[in-house]
């Protein structure tokens, strides 16, 4: 059973006003999985979600709900729920009444949904709140009750559109232990949104990262950080260098002007590739001892280490070490076999992956984590 | 903070002193003439005198009443199959219906006699194919168009300005949890919208039930309304005021009685949106 898929989208195009948003998609979610759709606002995943909820059906392509062609059946019809980003509850209704919302409209008997309700919110650890009005409500409590919303349908998928978003940093923490919870407690399949990459590593069983339109990569968690497919996805999550590098033969690659031993093979010999290292599996050593040699051009303490950009022959690599360092420095980079990724050349190469203009952007993400929050 | 309080008072002045010349004194001047006789003493006489204009008030509220009625019954899909279409033609349709509203009212009404005339445009049309003539105007049926045809943009324009800010993500979260299109009306978009709904009945009620032009027009001299008796009693001059006055005052205790029954279905505490 677990290996059953419960969703399956083939070859799904979506367009509006003649902008592709979805182009060419194919995914299979697993009965009882936590999955997670990742990627940048744009990318697809909102309308992915949409899709399995029904309140829109592909130009092309199929949706498939546990091996039943799914097109054109409406959203009411389907036995799916989802979590909306603002939650949309009911402000004409207190909690109680949001919650048996889709129990009164299945016209169950009034001792059931009550029952159904009071467990549900006792789910959220809201009980006693059931009189309350949406408004009275925190945004934390809201998103309880949306969940209890949600689940009090027994939908056999729940869809969250970026449910977090909107709650602050600790609070968003909470919440992600409080969901996996919940999802392994009812073993039903979360279909999870964000552009969070954090929040994706972190709860889920697969993560699918997309980028225009299409899925760029699909994988566990560590698969997705260890094994990225491509520059794109090596970028999107966590920190990476992406230098041009040539793979001479199986386990032996060359970039940045040295050759190195590597885990990786199945390349044509001589093939362009890009190579991904990430920060932390550079370690600094004595110029004389290094596979490359670099200038320090900037050093940031971060408490459990070292920031530092490293200039090696023009091309910025971050690495982050516990060795102080100071800008100027010459030093040497030595990077273990099982530190380096390949990757095959893609749209993506040569987008991503220097530090050059680190400092910026930095700066630029920080503000923007701050606006959010 | 004293001071800042005196500065803001003092741009409320003009308003104050604009609702005071304006607002309160006219309601006292009513209230004074009301209780007094012609030679300002007080008596309850004229009160007791409104007696004799039951049937009118009954009738105004009554007229008022299928009015209203009839008005929601046309405006609220209407307001709904707006906020369904794009919005050029939704600006396109609120044009067309306010547009009436730019004409005066007088010319509108006028504008009804011709059409519903014994010799007037449907008349005239019945009998040129050889139908019978119908009596169209001097009805009641014709003081109610009257009011419908009048009022009817303020019943449209609460509504659909309610409707048009429901969330559209609430009737998707309504259709994720199984609710098909008429479920959805009636457990979302109708509870949504009453605040509009009640200010559409107030708007349209208030002026139907206070009307006289349009009973004088088009329901000749048989469907004598409250605000014809009141405007009757003031051109006889002021040896009537007091009368007048009386009964403008009951008229507007019921009108306030009317609406705070309506704010009582409002329940909400914030959304009480009463014009």
């Amino acid at each position: 059973m677990a290996n059953e898929n419960i969703v399956e989208l083939k070859g799904v195009c979506v367009s509006f006003d003649g902008e592709k948003v979805l182009d060419g998609l194919d995914l299979e979610i697993k009965d009882k999985e936590f999955i997670t759709l990742l990627g940048a606002s744009g990318c697809g995943k909102t309308t992915t979600l949409r899709l399995i909820a029904g309140f829109l059906d592909p130009d092309s392509g199929e949706v498939i709900f546990e091996g039943k062609k799914f097109n054109g059946v409406p959203a009411y019809k389907r036995q799916v729920n989802t979590i909306f980003q603002r939650y949309a509850l009911f402000e004409h209704l207190n909690v109680f009444e949001n919650v048996a919302f889709g129990l009164r409209v299945k016209k169950l008997p009034e001792a059931e949904i009550k029952k159904t309700v009071s467990d549900m919110l006792s789910l959220v650890n809201l009980e006693g709140f059931e009189k309350r009005r949406i408004t009275t409500l925190s945004g934390g409590q809201q998103q309880r009750v949306a969940i209890a919303r949600a689940i009090a349908n027994k939908p056999r998928v729940l869809l969250l559109d970026e449910p977090l978003a909107a709650l602050d940093l600790k609070l968003r923490k909470d919440m992600q232990k409080e969901l996996r919870n919940i999802q392994q407690q009812l073993g039903i399949t979360f279909v999870f949104v964000t552009h969070d990459q954090e929040e994706a590593l972190t709860m889920s069983d697969r993560v699918v990262v997309m980028d225009k339109g299409k899925i760029q990569q699909v994988g566990t968690p560590k698969d997705i950080y260890n094994e990225p497919k491509n520059a794109f996805v090596a970028d999107f999550i966590g920190e990476s260098n992406i230098v041009d590098g040539v793979m001479d033969k199986d386990f032996t690659a060359t970039f940045s002007g040295h050759t190195f031993e590597c885990l990786d093979k199945g390349f044509e010999p001589g093939e362009a590739v890009d190579v991904v290292v990430r920060p932390e599996d550079v370690d600094i050593v004595s110029k004389e001892k290094g596979m490359l040699t670099g200038t320090v051009t900037s050093v940031a303490f971060l408490g459990v280490h070292y920031e530092i950009i490293v200039d090696i022959g023009g091309f910025k690599w971050m690495i982050q070490t516990t060795d102080e360092c100071a800008v100027g420095d010459r030093v040497g980079l030595y990077i273990e076999p099982d530190a380096i990724h390949i990757m095959k050349k893609s749209e993506y190469s040569g987008l991503y992956g220097d530090y050059s203009s680190y400092s910026e952007e930095m700066d630029h993400l920080s503000e923007n984590s701050e606006e959010e929050e | 903070m004293n001071k800042k309080s005196f500065g803001s008072r003092l741009v409320a002045a003009p308003y104050l002193v604009w609702a005071a010349i304006f607002v309160i004194v006219p309601l006292l001047m009513m209230a004074y003439f009301a209780f007094t006789n012609e030679s300002g003493a007080f008596t309850l006489a004229n009160i007791s005198e409104i007696g004799r204009y039951k049937k009118a008030f009954g009738v105004s509220i009554l007229y008022a009443i299928i009015a209203t009625a009839i008005t929601l019954v046309i405006s609220y899909p209407m307001a709904y199959f707006m906020t369904k279409m794009k919005v050029s033609s939704q600006r396109m349709i609120m044009i067309i219906v306010m547009l009436p509203m730019w004409m005066n009212f007088l010319i509108r009404t006028y504008s009804w006699i011709s059409i519903l005339a014994n010799t007037g445009l449907i008349n005239t049309f019945l009998q040129s194919v050889g139908l019978p003539k119908l009596k169209l105007i001097n009805t009641p049926g014709a003081v109610i168009l009257g009011m419908v045809y009048d009022f009817i943009p303020y019943m449209i324009l609460p509504i659909y300005s309610v409707m048009s800010k429901i969330d559209n993500s609430l009737l998707e979260a309504a259709q994720d949890l199984g609710s098909n299109g008429p479920s959805r009306l009636r457990r979302v978009i109708i509870p949504l919208s009453m605040p509009g709904v009640i200010s559409g009945i107030t708007m349209v009620f208030v002026p139907s039930v206070s009307t006289f032009y349009i009973s004088q027009k088009l329901g000749g001299n048989k469907n004598w309304l409250i605000g014809d008796a009141i405007e009757y009693l003031f051109g006889m001059g002021p040896d009537y005021y007091n009368v007048a006055s009386a009964l403008s005052l009951v008229l507007m205790v019921m009108i306030l009685l009317c609406l705070a029954v309506m704010s009582r279905f409002t329940d909400d505490d914030e959304g009480g949106v009463i014009v």
